[in-house]
């Protein structure tokens, strides 16, 4: 005769809930045609540094296409569609509560669905910096003289996951409060993130967004000269250090913030209730 | 299916509160539209049935005392513990009606899944996972992606996953749905073996007949509120303004008629080609008196038979 167990304990569940979420996520479509989307990356960056004017040289390159390309759309979209569908999805197709009738606290199972996102996001977006520098890699005239700038592509893999941090954080948080989280994903980053994009260096709403600490961080670590910050940062036409402020710090309180508020609604919520429907 | 699914279900059976569920005047509110009202029950090791129609709260009820909504006045206490805490939960397995799995597992890798959260290391959560699903009747087919089930295996599924942890309380909504004849016969007899391992059993069901056979008694739930509770015999007995109906056969029917109409319990007969059907102001008395006419009379009555002691004429005269 067996006994009735108190269930697992708050890390153990952390850790299932992300193993589960990602053998759940890694069965999605989405995540085959990010694999797609990463060979083309590579393809398109090999072309793109065929035909480019002779004068942008493969710092400038690799620095604008992965910026532009991957680190203000590619990547916010996948991992905000990914984090939505990890804690979305469930609620949405009500398998929720086989979850929530288990002893286990509402909280870890979302930190697991997070750390999922993150590992599963920051896989795609790493995968999609390597490819986008492979393909301007092989092209050694742009690099000339120096060489090949190997520290770009740590730059970039960093940026990359600090991203993919911050992204899953409000995926979770607007998978867990907003019942149109998709919705809202698309005000954050069309709306909000480009409107601020546009503000002075010192509006405060810059704080409720991701790209910028992000582009921020990305134009400590490159170091760019006038003509390449210019391309990083359009609206802003006279870039100095001193605008850099702490990028690290500012993505890290919004993740938390992010994070906290997901927690919050998520082991408060009545997802069942009819009032939701 | 065997009732082995839930064999060993508990560590001590005479450790059991009284009551494994207790509602305590729960209210529920979803803004302004209550789903329930002041709900006042009690469940402890019996097979307990919960009827009313579509919409009346029932679904309130049972995510009520799971904790997947929380009351809006009042109490929930599963085995003295407050509903959705994690020692209730501990000791709840629930079936739920909605149809929604992860597609692309496997039933056992499903069930195992969810097994993992209640303390089972992996290789315990599998073979726990196997040996229910096998006792469900899934068999081999526990390995195969459960987007390719049928009805009735996605309900073994969800039954296994209430099942696998060896629950104390069992809540059941609409578990017959989708299973065949024969399975739905194997699962009345495993919930009927509950009680006598310790555990407790809500079952809801719109099958009244299934659910006759299975409870121990009902609680009907009408427009958010708890009309009746009890046997079903009790809850008919309790309905003097619906007089019952018995079916009488046997030889010289209007001589028979013209008998009972004179019987004080008896407020109508009518009579039909082949039998005789009674309509009584009580019972008390009547199948006494028939069974001594019966002895004496002239080839013997060939049949007595309630028309309306069943739970579905109880649950249509309490709730139209």
């Amino acid at each position: 005769m067996s006994t009735l167990r108190a269930g697992l304990g708050w890390i153990p569940t952390v850790i299932e809930s992300a193993r589960q979420t990602a053998v759940l996520l890694s069965r999605r479509r989405l995540f085959w045609i990010a694999a797609g989307v990463v060979a083309l990356l590579g393809v398109c960056a090999h072309v793109v540094g065929g035909r480019a004017a002779e004068r942008i040289d493969g710092r400038s390159m690799f620095c604008l296409l992965t910026w532009w390309l991957h680190s203000t759309v590619l990547l916010p979209w996948t991992t905000l569609f990914l984090g939505v569908q990890a804690v979305h999805g469930r609620i949405e197709d009500r398998t929720f509560q086989f979850l929530f009738l288990r002893p286990v606290g509402r909280i870890p199972l979302l930190l697991g669905n997070w750390l999922a996102v993150v590992l599963a996001a920051a896989l795609a977006g790493g995968a999609g910096v390597v490819a986008l520098f492979a393909g301007v890699a092989t092209r050694p005239e742009r690099w000339l003289p120096e060489g090949l700038e190997w520290r770009l592509l740590a730059i970039f893999l960093e940026v990359s996951f600090l991203a993919a941090l911050a992204y899953s954080a409000v995926a979770v948080f607007f998978g867990a409060y907003f019942r149109r989280p998709l919705v809202w994903s698309a005000f954050f980053v069309v709306g909000l993130q480009m409107l601020t994009a546009n503000l002075p260096v010192s509006a405060g709403l810059r704080r409720l967004t991701i790209t910028d600490p992000l582009r921020r961080l990305v134009l400590d670590r490159v170091e760019p000269n006038q003509q390449l910050a210019r391309g990083l940062w359009p609206a802003e036409r006279a870039f100095n250090p001193d605008m850099i402020g702490a990028p690290v710090q500012d993505l890290v309180l919004f993740t938390l913030v992010c994070l906290g508020l997901g927690m919050w609604a998520y082991s408060r919520t009545e997802y069942d209730s009819r009032s939701r429907e | 299916m065997s009732g082995q699914a839930v064999a060993g279900a508990i560590s001590d059976p005479h450790a059991q509160p009284a009551a494994l569920l207790e509602f305590g005047h729960v209210t529920k509110w979803y803004g302004t539209i209550a789903a329930l009202m002041d709900v006042s029950f009690q469940v402890g090791t019996e097979v307990v049935g919960l009827i009313g129609k579509n919409g009346v709260g029932k679904s309130s009820l049972m995510k009520l005392a799971v904790g997947l909504l929380r009351p809006s006045q009042g109490r929930i206490l599963v085995g003295g513990h407050e509903a959705g805490s994690r020692r209730a939960r501990a000791m709840v397995g629930f079936c739920p009606e909605v149809d929604r799995l992860y597609e692309d597992l496997t039933g056992l890798t499903f069930v195992a899944w969810m097994l993992r959260y209640h303390g089972w290391s992996r290789r315990e959560a599998r073979q726990r996972s196997a040996e229910v699903l096998d006792e469900l009747g899934l068999g081999a087919n526990m390995h195969r992606p459960i987007r390719e089930y049928s009805k009735g295996m996605r309900q073994r599924v969800r039954l296994g996953q209430a099942l696998a942890h060896r629950p104390r309380f069992l809540l059941l909504d609409e578990p017959m749905t989708g299973l065949d004849p024969v399975a739905r016969a194997e699962l009345t007899r495993a919930i009927r073996q509950l009680p006598a391992q310790g555990v407790g059993v809500l079952v809801s069901s719109h099958v009244l007949h299934e659910l006759e056979a299975v409870v121990d008694r009902v609680v009907l739930v009408h427009q958010g509120c708890l009309v009746a509770d009890g046997r079903v015999a009790e809850l008919r007995d309790l309905l003097p303004a619906q007089p019952h109906r018995v079916r009488v056969a046997g030889p010289r029917l209007r001589e028979l008629a013209g008998q009972l109409v004179t019987w004080s319990q008896v407020q109508s007969v009518t009579v039909g080609e082949h039998a005789l059907e009674v309509w009584l102001t009580g019972a008390p008395g009547f199948y006494e008196s028939l069974t001594e006419l019966g002895a004496s009379w002239p080839g013997g009555l060939q049949e007595i038979r309630a028309l309306d002691d069943d739970l579905a004429s109880v649950f249509g005269y309490l709730v139209g």
